[in-house]
């Protein structure tokens, strides 16, 4: 798992200066930590920063190919094994990168279908003056770019490369932010940036002599029937073998065990393929609401592993707030990443660099209280009565104690959209999620009611794929939560960036695209169940592998606290400071009247609510990553750190000749 | 305590409540105790139910699902008199 970023000149004549790239590796060295490498040619400039996992004392990069192409690559191809036995051939490393450089040298973009993993890279044919941007089937790994004046690119794993560069400033873009506002990140192209774009999940980008070439996905999610492979095992099988090549490393592997039913049955399948003993770490929170050490104590015993435990409350998660706002690049709407943040941040204490986890389980195989929720609301067009008494059974992920849970709530949650609405699952999410966007400056919501079609949902609608209109409530939902939540959100802000911030890899084996497609073929009362019992599937598949109480317990969201954190004695004095009206007057996106409206509730105790919740985290990440990226905007690239050690490979082809 | 006593009591209390809990989000609006919460946009459908569900907190008033209506929730003067109405004695 590494970092990558360069630059690509319109004009080869027009050089990348080495300073440059040493302050785009400076920005991503936390990606990687084990060290750096440089590429430079005609009017281009690649950097790495490397975690090393595969051939760890080879495998340095920018990587030079046979063929004189140059890549710089992010990520795990877990069937990389395989894919070397079949090029055949002679091997300068061991690692994953080389296989994918010689793949894509012999079988250009054909190659991307073979690779089963979680990957970004920047391929560059010199010849061609070529670059290839290309970012896995759900994007896990991130990648970001930006035109330059001139026809130019430069692309990085994380934004902040972009501007270290001194290629691209950093500056609010409100429809980003509205977008992160409206479905809970912003999704790609689209970044909180003005002028930086993401690639897609399963997306590429091809760049070529002054100007983009292509620019599309390479793989979708989808549901039709074509979409699904049944296996011939069942997903004990399949799943067990998705962990056996996430456990493939030159370093040991660890688990993350949330107490759940999906992470428990990661860790079980990675205990039993292990030959050493498991390593699993969990959050525990101070606050009982949240906490769910017992079951993941429960877990750990039963499959003997040694387990780590971070303890979290209030005052840790302040601590931790504007780190990981850095690390996200984008306001948040909640403070569920802190923890995970902290988790990283032990693991890698204990010596741990690749972890397994849990997630994308509740996308595949609809274990999120929303596939409950939409299938009720679907219920109570024809059985209202029935759909009423088991919406009483559910726990909503919207986080409404039972007691504020009567009839107008059932009221707001039946009627939140009709049912031939495409956006139909989320209706209630999106109409919760608003009251962060109450709290705009008026001058602020004019400039984004002047965008044409910039809305967050007009767009959404607009780009949604031709067969989802074919598609049942519930695949619709699903579609709807890996495309707006699990890559711009919880695979970002909660799993990439938060893990890679102390150089920690995280793996999901429920995203190997092949349990993808065994999910989508499994007939959908294996997914969600009679009386709404979610994941029948795996609920199977953990009874043999788990103690009966984690099997059978209810589904319990992962949350963290989000007012309490920041008032109060133990509250950090750059909060106050961050909301204060002058520092709320100078980022221009929220009304200072409207928010110490909030504060004052804050205070006092009343702001005990999810929204109320979500409003202050959204104001409060908004103001830090404001002040963290964009009050920088002026600051040209020089002021940003160089990278000074020696790279351990730089590779120069200025003059047409590479050396090493 | 005569009929105007508990109506200005509870008038009184449930602006304090309305103006606490959602007219911070809306600086400009000065509420007539006639005015149509919904059409002024000062509460939305989540904050409907946030109201509602206070009402029956506060003043212990059970509210059945027919009964959520514009015509006993939708303004100030339509809560006075639907809590008078049903707030038990």
């Amino acid at each position: 798992m590494c970092g990558i970023a360069g630059i690509v000149r319109a004009d080869a004549a027009e050089p990348v200066a080495e300073p440059a790239l040493r302050r785009m590796a400076a920005a991503l060295r936390h990606r990687g930590p084990d060290g750096w490498g440089m590429a430079r040619a005609a009017g281009a400039g690649l950097v790495s920063t490397r975690l090393a996992i595969f051939d760890v004392p080879g495998g340095w990069q920018p990587m030079r190919g046979p063929r004189g192409t140059l890549l710089v690559y992010n990520g795990e191809v877990y069937n990389h094994p395989e894919l070397r036995a079949e090029l055949g051939g002679a091997f300068a490393t061991t690692s994953d990168t080389e296989v994918v450089h010689r793949l894509l040298e012999r079988d250009g973009l054909d190659a991307l279908a073979r690779l089963n993993g979680q990957f970004a890279f920047a391929w560059w044919e010199p010849h061609a003056r070529r670059l290839t941007l290309v970012r896995d089937r759900f994007g896990v790994r991130p990648l970001h770019w930006a035109g330059l004046p001139g026809g130019g690119i430069a692309f990085a794993s994380e934004a902040k490369a972009l501007f270290a560069s001194g290629e691209a400033s950093a500056a609010p873009d409100l429809a980003g932010i509205d977008e992160v506002f409206t479905t809970w990140g912003a999704r790609a192209p689209r970044t909180a940036f003005a002028g930086v774009a993401q690639l897609p999940p399963g997306g590429l980008l091809v760049w070529e002599d002054g100007a983009i070439a292509a620019q599309r996905t390479w793989w979708a999610p989808g549901y039709d029937p074509a979409d699904g492979a049944p296996t011939p095992d069942d997903l004990s099988a399949l799943l067990a073998d998705a962990v056996r090549l996430r456990l493939r490393a030159d370093v040991p592997v660890g688990t993350y065990l949330s107490g759940g039913l999906d992470s428990s049955l990661i860790a079980a399948l990675a205990q039993r393929a292990s030959d050493h003993e498991l390593r699993t770490f969990s959050v525990a929170f101070h606050d009982a609401r949240y906490d769910e050490r017992a079951f993941q104590q429960q877990v750990a015993q039963a499959l003997g592993t040694r387990h780590h435990v971070v303890e979290v409350g209030p005052r840790e998660i302040a601590d931790g707030f504007r780190a990981v706002v850095a690390h996200a690049e984008t306001p948040l709407i909640r403070t569920a990443p802190i923890p995970l943040y902290l988790l990283a941040q032990a693991t890698r204490a204990h010596g741990i660099t690749v972890v397994a986890t849990g997630e994308g389980a509740d996308e595949l195989f609809w274990g999120y209280d929303l596939f409950k929720e939409t299938a009720l609301r679907e219920l109570h067009a024809r059985d209202p009565a029935r759909a009423e008494t088991l919406l009483d059974a559910l726990y909503p992920y919207l986080d409404v104690p039972a007691e504020r849970r009567g009839p107008a709530w059932k009221r707001f949650f039946f009627e939140a959209g009709a049912s031939d609405d495409p956006l139909f699952s989320h209706q209630p999410r999106i109409a919760a999620t608003g009251i962060v966007r109450a709290f705009y400056r008026p001058e602020v919501q004019r400039v984004l009611d002047g965008m044409n079609g910039e809305d967050p949902l007009a767009r959404l609608r607009a780009e949604l794929p031709p067969a989802f209109a074919r598609w049942s409530a519930l695949e619709r939902a699903a579609y709807l939560e890996l495309t707006t939540l699990l890559a711009p959100n919880l695979l970002s802000s909660q799993g990439d960036r938060v893990a890679m911030a102390h150089g920690v890899e995280g793996r999901f084996p429920f995203l190997d695209h092949r349990v993808f497609m065994h999910s989508v073929a499994l007939p959908p009362e294996r997914k969600l169940g009679p009386r709404l019992r979610e994941k029948a599937e795996l609920r199977a598949l953990a009874q043999r592998l788990l103690p009966r109480a984690v099997v059978e317990r209810p589904k319990q969201p992962y949350r963290a606290p989000a007012v309490v954190p920041f008032f109060g004695d133990h509250a950090p004095g750059w909060v106050a400071e961050r909301l204060e009206a002058r520092a709320l007057e100078q980022v221009g996106i929220f009304d200072p009247q409207r928010v110490e409206g909030l504060l004052r509730r804050c205070r006092a105790g009343k702001a005990t609510g999810f929204r109320e919740g979500m409003a202050l985290v959204g104001i409060l990440s908004t103001q830090v990553w404001h002040e963290r990226f964009c009050a920088r905007a002026g600051a040209a690239g020089p002021d940003w750190p160089a990278e000074r050690s020696e790279p351990r490979v730089r590779l120069d082809a200025t003059d047409g000749i590479a050396s090493q | 305590m005569g009929d105007t006593e508990v109506g200005t009591g509870v008038r009184a209390e449930l602006r304090a409540y309305i103006e606490e809990a959602f007219l911070y989000l809306h600086p400009d609006v000065q509420l007539r105790d006639d005015d149509q919460f919904l059409e002024l946009g000062v509460i939305d459908s989540l904050g409907f139910v946030e109201l509602v569900e206070e009402v029956q907190t506060r003043y212990g008033v059970a509210v059945d699902a027919l009964e959520i209506t514009e015509a006993n929730f939708g303004s100030l003067d339509a809560l006075v008199a639907f809590v008078e109405r049903r707030r038990p004695s």
